[in-house]
């Protein structure tokens, strides 16, 4: 683990660095108070320091006021060493947001046991943050596909409208559903329908851009959202989407499977105020029409048409 | 290093708990005795013009950096000495600075002096 220390006295920097490095640490030396501040604040920067507190350009507690006024997601674990050993001292330098304080001259056991300590709470945190963004994750995604989930995806649907609307832009909101699915699901069974719907999946993401979103809206439907996509362009970029889909069929572990999907698309442009549900309806409207039309087509909703 | 050198050393320094502390590295000792030797008269004179400059503020920051120094070392008479001086120009004591300045420069002389023995018959 790398670990600054910020010491303008070389007997004190040389005695810290070698036994930290002893300890296994990656040791960055500074001495000034301005350097130290400026590598903890730095996002990659060290997570853990050793200041010193009289030091040129900042002290030791203004060292971290600094760091501690970056509102950074990850904690920087600051361990004030220093010969100030009054009650007051102390009390003002961990206020001023150190986490521990060390008197010196330091006992190599005790600093090696406070740090270890400091490792394990940054460890903790650590641990808190993965399993944050593993649930939410979970919540956001579709287990099955790792596509956005039906409720993610309504609510950057929702989102998208009003800006849209702001910038006078297009949305183009597409509804897709695999042609016949349950035909697949009985013939191969569900372990192969589940093998297609991730391959449609990839296939999906394949065909958008970065900033679209796609997610999958029920069993085999999928709502795509292709952002600043032009009225003009909706229908061009939905029958890329129906040939990514359609054009080869699915390798699965029970060979070769055709799978077509239809689609609905449904523009809507600056001026246009209708809800998220209106647009759903709209759209499925149009996806609707596709199934009729025979499937493996693309469908554009009732009013705009030509 | 003879033994008289080392024992001259140990008026001074607290040489168990310092070899603690470089957990019984005699390489690492030897450099920070070194960093020392250059280090600590520069301090020293630092010191000295702070205090010649009427400067108590400027004083306490040196003795601080004094102070800090030579415990680590576990020169601690000394050390002392560096935070009797600190402290006397915190509470703005002229006379407490001279008196703390006078009897820190009666140790550091014979110190120095020790430290300098000690590393010489060392390189030798």
């Amino acid at each position: 683990m790398r670990i600054l220390i910020a010491d303008d006295e070389t007997v004190s920097l040389r005695l810290l660095e070698k036994t930290l490095k002893r300890a296994g640490y990656e040791v960055i030396a500074v001495s000034d108070g301005r350097k130290a501040a400026e590598e903890l604040c730095r996002p990659d920067g060290a997570r853990l320091a050793l200041l010193d507190w009289v030091m040129p350009q900042l002290n030791g507690p203004a060292v971290c006021r600094a760091v501690r006024r970056i509102r950074s997601q990850r904690h920087v674990y600051l361990v004030l060493l220093t010969s100030k050993n009054s009650k007051e001292d102390i009390v003002e330098g961990l206020e001023s947001g150190a986490d521990d304080y060390l008197i010196k001259p330091f006992d190599p056991g005790e600093l090696k046991a406070r740090l270890h300590t400091g490792r394990r709470i940054l460890e903790l945190e650590d641990n808190l943050l993965e399993a944050r963004e593993d649930m939410r994750y979970k919540a956001t995604h579709d287990s099955l596909t790792s596509l956005l989930n039906r409720g993610t995806v309504l609510e950057l649907l929702a989102a998208e409208l009003p800006h849209k609307r702001r910038d006078n832009g297009s949305t183009a909101i597409v509804l897709g559903d695999l042609d016949h699915f349950k035909l697949v699901n009985d013939t191969y069974g569900h372990v192969i329908g589940d093998e297609v719907l991730r391959e449609v999946a990839r296939r999906l993401l394949g065909a958008v851009r970065s900033y679209d979103f796609v997610g999958r809206y029920g069993g085999e439907e999928f709502l795509l959202v292709l952002n600043n996509c032009c009225a003009d362009k909706s229908m061009e970029r939905a029958e890329e989407i129906r040939k990514a889909i359609g054009d080869t069929p699915v390798q699965t572990t029970q060979g070769s499977i055709e799978v077509t999907i239809s689609l609905g698309i449904f523009d809507s442009l600056g001026s246009d105020t209708r809800t998220v549900e209106e647009v759903l309806c709209e759209v499925d409207s149009a996806l609707y029409a596709a199934k009729s039309a025979g499937r493996n087509c693309c469908c554009m909703a009732a009013d705009r048409r030509p | 290093m003879t033994n008289s050198d080392a024992a001259a050393l140990e008026k001074y320094v607290n040489m168990p708990e310092l070899l603690a502390r470089v957990e019984n590295d005699r390489e690492l000792l030897e450099d920070l005795l070194m960093l020392f030797r250059e280090d600590f008269p520069l301090l020293r004179d630092d010191l000295h013009a702070a205090v010649g400059a009427g400067n108590p503020a400027e004083v306490q920051k040196v003795a601080h950096t004094l102070k800090g120094m030579l415990a680590n070392l576990s020169i601690n008479r000394a050390a002392q000495l560096a935070a009797d001086i600190e402290a006397a120009a915190r509470a703005g004591e002229t006379l407490g600075i001279q008196q703390a300045i006078a009897a820190f420069d009666r140790e550091e002389t014979g110190l120095l002096a020790a430290v300098n023995t000690f590393m010489v018959s060392g390189e030798r």
